[in-house]
């Protein structure tokens, strides 16, 4: 049966769920254990499962992967959180140096089941240090799942898919989301499969290619388009690594038109790579140029409100792509 | 303590006796054997047998020796770049410990890794990758994982004094003092951190004074004294094993060549290597033997005979092993589900 759960609650009721079916699973980070995480992902997890399983680590990123990193090598299934996106950096050695090549580097012999929980995007008034959405950081590492759902029901499905998965996986959740997506999720046990995108809309003028808090304003502009007869296919990416390209290729050979759109910053974000994979195989498919709406290469998102919001892709933005767009 | 003789040299007959006798022996063997195969990898380097590099930890043998020999097959090691040997105390084939040399198919992670960067799974040495600390911060994480599992089994983290000014060291050491977690961290402290001399890496004279930062015990030894080493290591096992928690094993020893083989180490006075070479850990234990009447030239020559085999077969079988075919290339980056 289904409720209508917010995705911060669809978040920790996956937790909950796997650690109740599967012993291995456990979650460590800071603060996550008796406080219940800063956006209470975890609330109740500890009165539940015990300081063994929810555990409060000390403050230090790197070793929190790399720990779980070990733990994962002798068969555990850890739940790493990152409180904030922003402070990945001490954990890019573990990260991409361990974690993502353990595999590779033992020909098999050593796994790395990881699931890192990752807290991000802006929005929110954060300011620099609590705002970034940096996913495409770890799309340049093979070896590293990364996925970032839009909605409650892929929150949770998502999130079960990633602590199965014998790979290491970056589960970023936007943090506009927590409280404001809400959705129908079932209460049983489901996954949704990661390296699968989902197309949101249907629509033969266009393909808006976006994920995550993106997802719901492409939604929005796509309406508003679509009261001046222009049709947009809108596609949830869901995982951006490994990417679903033939679901986007499919759509823009159909359509003959791709609008991405990202928060994360321009250059080398996940669109310059979409743009260049449509670029090679659908070519000759296109009547018109592939357009970005992004985030702009500004070091971070700054703090005062005006300064933001110009930061922030919002539905405008998005519109006014479209019908840049659409023109051709 | 477990008989090791069908790990040091596997087909030599020790004379069975008294259990030190025993054990004597068979850390004696294990020194030649990591000493013989570690400068028959320096050469076959500097033939162009092989690509890379090579680290030697030469110099250094009693250090590993001492701190590996006594774990059992079910414990751990997280080695460094200079721990290709704990492959071989650990028990891996000394053919697999060539091929890797070689970067051969037949290698345990077939030619993926470079030379000297190690690990054998069924007998739980950790492939080390060359960001110096990680391993350690890794074996870290190992621990906690044998402990949450209930687990009896430890593991034992070997690296140089450079890694210990790196802040996965602290981090790591820090989260295993809290947890009380089934670790030895051994660190090799041999002077030079590439070439960066100890004095510029930190202000403390013992590196094993850090531990008290992090909550157990730490211990400062001589690294060229295997059975100094082994003594404080066995020590250090049976107290992780038991619950009890980390040890930290400062062992002061030195590495007679470069930081690699492409390294001629002249940042080094030829006095201070020669003094260390006088200190050579291989000689002094001969000696200890020798006094205790364990050890006749006629053993002596018998054990480096049935090494000396053991090399040959193990670098035919790695020389006629073939490389890994180039569409290996994408295999082992994602877990087949």
């Amino acid at each position: 049966m289904a409720r209508t759960l917010t995705m911060i609650e669809a978040i920790t009721e996956a937790m909950a769920q796997e650690m109740e079916r599967d012993e291995r699973v456990f979650v460590m980070g800071e603060d996550i254990g008796l406080s219940g995480g800063v956006f209470k992902a975890t609330a109740g997890l500890y009165d539940k499962f015990g300081e063994e399983r929810v555990l409060d680590t000390p403050l230090a990123e790197g070793n929190i992967i790399a720990s779980a990193v070990g733990a994962s090598m002798v068969g555990l299934r850890p739940i790493a959180e990152i409180q904030f996106a922003d402070f990945i950096t001490p954990a890019m050695e573990s990260i991409v140096q361990q974690a993502s090549k353990i595999r590779y580097r033992s020909a098999g012999g050593y796994g790395c089941s990881l699931t890192v929980r990752i807290c991000c995007g802006g929005g929110t008034g954060g300011g620099l240090y609590h705002s970034q959405e940096n996913a495409s950081w770890f799309v340049h590492e093979p070896g590293l799942k990364v996925v970032m759902p839009s909605t409650p029901y892929d929150a949770k499905g998502l999130l079960l898919a990633a602590i199965r998965d014998p790979n290491p996986v970056l589960y970023f959740e936007h943090k506009k989301l927590y409280r404001t997506a809400k959705g129908d999720v079932p209460e049983g046990d489901y996954t949704v499969p990661i390296g699968k995108a989902e197309t949101r809309r249907q629509g033969r003028d266009m393909t808006v290619v976006t994920y995550g808090y993106m997802t719901s304003l492409c939604l929005e502009a796509a309406e508003q388009m679509s009261k001046n007869g222009v049709e947009a296919e809108v596609i949830d990416l869901r995982t951006l690594s490994p990417l679903d390209r033939d679901t986007v290729l499919e759509s823009v050979r159909r359509t003959n038109k791709c609008l991405i759109v990202h928060e994360d910053k321009r250059t080398l974000g996940i669109g310059g790579e979409i743009s260049a994979i449509i670029a090679e195989e659908a070519f000759e498919d296109l009547d018109g140029p592939i357009v970005r709406i992004t985030g702009p290469d500004v070091p971070a998102i700054p703090f005062a409100p005006p300064l933001e919001h110009a930061w922030m892709v919002n539905t405008e933005k998005i519109v006014a792509g479209m019908q840049k767009l659409a023109a051709y | 303590m477990a008989s090791k003789s069908g790990r040091a040299v596997a087909e030599l007959e020790v004379e069975k006796g008294e259990n030190g006798r025993e054990l004597m022996v068979g850390l004696y063997q294990m020194l030649v054997k990591c000493r013989m195969c570690d400068e028959k990898a320096r050469i076959l380097f500097r033939q162009g047998k092989y690509a890379g590099n090579f680290y030697s930890g030469v110099g250094q043998e009693a250090a590993e020796v001492g701190a590996a020999y006594s774990l059992r097959e079910d414990d751990w090691i997280a080695p460094s770049h200079r721990d290709w040997t704990s492959n071989i105390i650990k028990g891996a084939p000394l053919k697999l410990c060539f091929a890797q040399l070689f970067g051969k198919a037949t290698s345990p992670d077939r030619g993926k890794s470079t030379p000297a960067h190690m690990g054998y799974p069924p007998i739980h040495t950790i492939t080390p990758a060359s960001s110096i600390a990680g391993q350690l911060a890794v074996g870290t994480g190992v621990a906690f994982g044998l402990k949450r599992l209930g687990r009896d089994t430890v593991v034992v983290s070997f690296f140089g004094d450079g890694a210990t000014s790196l802040g996965g060291f602290h981090e790591a050491l820090n989260f295993a003092g809290v947890h009380r977690l089934p670790i030895i961290y051994v660190c090799q402290n041999n002077l030079w951190a590439e070439s960066v001399p100890l004095r510029l890496q930190t202000a403390l004279t013992n590196l094993s004074d850090r531990a008290k930062a992090y909550g157990f015990p730490g211990v400062s030894v001589d690294g060229n004294d295997v059975m100094a080493v082994y003594d404080v290591a066995t020590k250090a096992i049976a107290r992780a094993r038991s619950g009890e928690g980390p040890t930290f094993i400062e062992c002061k020893t030195y590495r007679w060549y470069g930081h690699s083989e492409i390294d001629p180490a002249k940042y080094r006075t030829k006095e201070e290597v020669e003094s260390w070479k006088k200190r050579d850990p291989l000689v002094l234990f001969e000696k200890v033997l020798r006094d205790k009447k364990l050890l006749t030239d006629e053993l002596k020559d018998k054990i480096a005979k049935t090494v000396t085999q053991e090399i040959n077969e193990a670098v035919e079988f790695a020389e006629q092993s073939p490389y890994p075919d180039a569409s290996e290339l994408k295999d082992h980056i994602w877990a087949q589900e």
